[in-house]
């Protein structure tokens, strides 16, 4: 067993424990800190299939930004607790069993594909260069037409996220109010 | 490429509008100018006019079947403009930003609907949903607006997650993403689970059974002008996106889908019209009316001929043309129930009359453009091969009368007093001019599937 | 390594976050879960790229970079959903002060 499979299955080990430990936690500030542990596994994956530069922006688009984001809005509802009601018991099991069926039918599926291999350290399409090359030749029309779907993502978080700033506080605690009875919380 | 461009300008255009515009109505006069060009835009391409020569490197190809939906979705939008663009006023403050957000979801629809590459196929619907999360969600204080929102943001990002596997999947088995892929004589398993999470998250986006759960709740709780929107235009668009999905990338492995889709069509069918008997609310049989009549819109999936797809455009157009000439009418209502339509006929004879042909239209009543766009669809189904599917789909169309005639009943032969407000001399014209495009197309509907080929 | 271990490996992942979809009530942690599916398919895009790398190097340039390519494109809109939806569970929080989602199935009526 060569160097790269042993770091492949201790890559592979911690990413589905530090998955699992995802879904598990109780608290929510634990479970980000687990799917940042998930995606600087899966980064080691990708230097290990020679994907560089995605092991980069991984780390800095997912671990570094949308995952800060996520945090800061569970801090900033002060969800830093173990406040969340749970699922009864028989909902989760019957989740976590649909789950392992669908998991078992597809891998029943795919054991047969064929053999081939994914040779570890050769290549370098990996590279920003390469990359940048064929992004900016193939792939140009996809990324320009990306920026629509960020415009209207820009546009979509103002619209949502600006306060309304007619109704006075008590009013709007008295709505609140209203609405947990309504659903009693 | 002409709608493509001109669209996303137009969005950009309305966003600056909010703070270069003082006033509400110059906005929407602004909207309505801009979608017209956009119109008039994707006729010359249609006629082989294009603006821009740019080289999508064969991820885009705008047939003239994706031509003919683009200008088939921008009319209905130019519809719904001209009749719900004041209502929309009423949802929130940012009138102009819901503008450009529609623009923008008419860009994804170009994109969904000329896509020959997987990668542009993602990118269209997420540019089609993210708008629309954001209009679900945008009447901001109100509850159910904000639960519909949360609700279709979650199903549709968990539907993306599946899509996404699905397109990495065959990925894998072909190298490539540009659709039309052949096949040897053993179809590779990755390819076929492939097809078959594709297959789960476009029944997700177009709202087919058994995934359609979130739909009613979605559809009630958004703003009602929305609904209106989401349920014609984009319900359309998806479908597109799907046929066009099915016919191209996986039309070489058809025997293995084939019996899957036709059973997702005979579930939509009797779920959507069996549970739409059941609604006290005009909104949500709506909701559920849209279920079914994408249960038929799946046959075209399933018999994948050249009447399905002319069967299609057609269907597109008279479902969305009557879905929303009857909403403009409910948003107006005072009382979404059908006891709220109660002596409606009444009070505004006129209006009760258009909404009769709309309602007609739904049904499949001949002389209505409904009709035929549903026989194009039993034709091809039988073409296909399945004369009991046929016969399925005739009986649920029966059994949808019910529920449609539910409405005509309570507008005419029960007394009580309806309520609408805001019915204006030019909304009424506008409304007729609808019903007589859908009889128009009832009667000679060449008129509008010749665009295919001329 | 064959690409089998691959396959498995994003699969589990992906089947990890379905299992967290289904079982959580937490608005928040539902979206981290399809966050976790949305990786699990960028792994599994790596892998192939490099398997389609391996197999055609010799006939193409740049061979599988496609594949790589797609995984950018899963993260611009991986972002522009994170800004939507967060945006919308702050709203959410903003009227109700929970991020429950059963209170959803309650309200229907």
């Amino acid at each position: 067993m060569g160097i790269t499979q042993i770091l492949f299955w201790i890559l592979a080990i911690t990413a589905i424990f530090s998955a699992l430990m995802v879904v598990i936690s109780k608290n929510p500030v634990y479970s980000v800190l687990w799917l940042i542990v998930t995606f600087f596994t899966i980064s080691g994956h990708y230097i290990l299939l020679n994907a560089q530069f995605l092991a980069v922006v991984n780390i800095i688009v997912y671990a570094g930004a949308i995952m800060v984001l996520f945090l800061f809005v569970i801090m900033l509802m002060n969800l830093n607790k173990e406040t969340e009601p749970q699922k009864s018991k028989w909902l989760k099991l019957a989740g976590a069993v649909a789950g392992g069926c669908l998991l078992l039918v597809l891998v029943a599926g795919l054991r047969h594909t064929e053999k081939q291999m994914t040779e570890m350290v050769t290549g370098d399409i990996g590279l920003i260069q390469n990359l940048g090359k064929v992004l900016f030749k193939d792939y140009v029309v996809p990324f320009e037409i990306s920026s629509i779907l960020f415009l209207s993502a820009m546009v979509g978080a103002v619209v949502l996220g600006k306060k309304e700033p007619r109704i006075p506080v008590e009013t709007e605690m008295r709505k609140v109010e209203e609405t947990q009875q309504a659903i009693n919380i | 490429m002409n709608a493509l461009i001109f669209s996303a300008v137009s969005g950009v255009i309305m966003m600056f509008s909010s703070f270069l515009l003082n006033n509400k109505n110059s906005v929407r006069v602004l909207a309505h100018v801009l979608l017209l060009a956009t119109i008039i835009a994707n006729i010359f391409e249609l006629r082989g006019i294009s603006f821009f020569h740019i080289d999508t490197r064969g991820m885009l190809e705008f047939d003239r079947f994706a031509l003919l939906f683009t200008l088939v979705a921008n009319v209905c939008t130019f519809a719904f403009f001209l009749l719900s663009s004041r209502d929309l006023e009423k949802i929130g403050n940012h009138y102009s930003d819901y503008f450009s957000l529609l623009f923008f979801i008419l860009a994804g629809i170009v994109v969904s609907s000329s896509f020959k590459s997987l990668l542009m196929l993602f990118l269209g619907i997420e540019i089609l949903s993210i708008p629309l999360y954001i209009l679900t969600g945008s009447d901001k204080r109100n509850l159910k607006s904000n639960e519909a929102s949360l609700k279709y943001f979650l199903m549709g990002s968990f539907s993306t997650g599946l899509m996404l596997m699905g397109i990495a999947l065959i990925y894998g088995a072909t190298g490539t993403f540009q659709t039309g892929i052949t096949v040897a004589e053993k179809v590779p398993v990755l390819l076929i689970t492939g097809m078959m999470l594709l297959l789960f998250s476009m029944s997700f986006k177009v709202s087919a059974a058994p995934f359609h759960f979130w739909t009613p709740d979605v559809y009630d709780g958004a703003p009602t002008v929305v609904t209106s929107f989401m349920a014609t235009v984009v319900k359309a668009a998806g479908f597109i996106a799907f046929m066009r999905l099915f016919a191209e990338e996986f039309g070489s492995i058809r025997p293995e889908w084939k019996l899957l889709v036709g059973i997702v069509a005979a579930v939509t069918l009797f779920i959507g019209n069996i549970t739409a008997v059941f609604q006290q609310s005009v909104k949500r049989m709506l909701a559920y009316s849209s279920i079914s009549q994408a249960g038929f819109m799946m046959l075209a999936i399933y018999s994948l001929s050249n009447d399905a797809k002319e069967g299609l455009i057609l269907y597109a157009a008279a479902y969305s043309l009557a879905t929303i000439g009857i909403f403009a009418v409910l948003v107006r209502m005072k009382d979404y129930t059908f006891e709220g339509f109660n002596g409606f006929a009444k009070q505004q004879p006129f209006l009760a009359g258009i909404l009769v042909v709309f309602l007609l239209s739904l049904a499949g009543i001949p002389l209505t453009a409904g009709f035929l766009s549903k026989f194009y669809m039993l034709k091809a189904t039988i073409d296909g091969g399945s004369l009991a599917l046929a016969i399925f789909a005739v009986l649920m169309a029966a059994v949808s009368v019910y529920y449609y005639f539910r409405l005509i009943q309570s507008m005419y032969f029960k007394t009580g007093n309806a309520t609408i407000s805001g019915t204006t001399t030019g909304f009424k014209y506008t409304l007729a001019a609808l019903a007589g495009i859908t009889i128009l197309l009832g009667i000679f509907p060449n008129l509008l599937t010749n665009w295919l080929y001329f | 390594m064959p690409i089998n271990y691959y396959i498995f490996l994003s699969l589990t992942l992906f089947v990890i976050g379905i299992i967290g979809v289904l079982t959580r009530r937490n608005a928040i942690i539902i979206f981290m879960c399809i966050e976790l599916m949305l990786n699990a398919v960028n792994l599994l895009l790596v892998a192939f790229s490099k398997m389609h790398y391996v197999t055609n190097v010799s006939k193409v340039t740049n061979a599988g970079s496609d594949g790589q390519l797609f995984v950018f494109f899963i993260m611009v809109v991986a972002a522009a959903e994170v800004a939507v939806g967060l945006s919308i569970i702050v709203m959410l929080f903003r009227n109700t002060h929970s991020v429950d989602v059963n209170f959803l199935n309650r309200l229907k009526h």
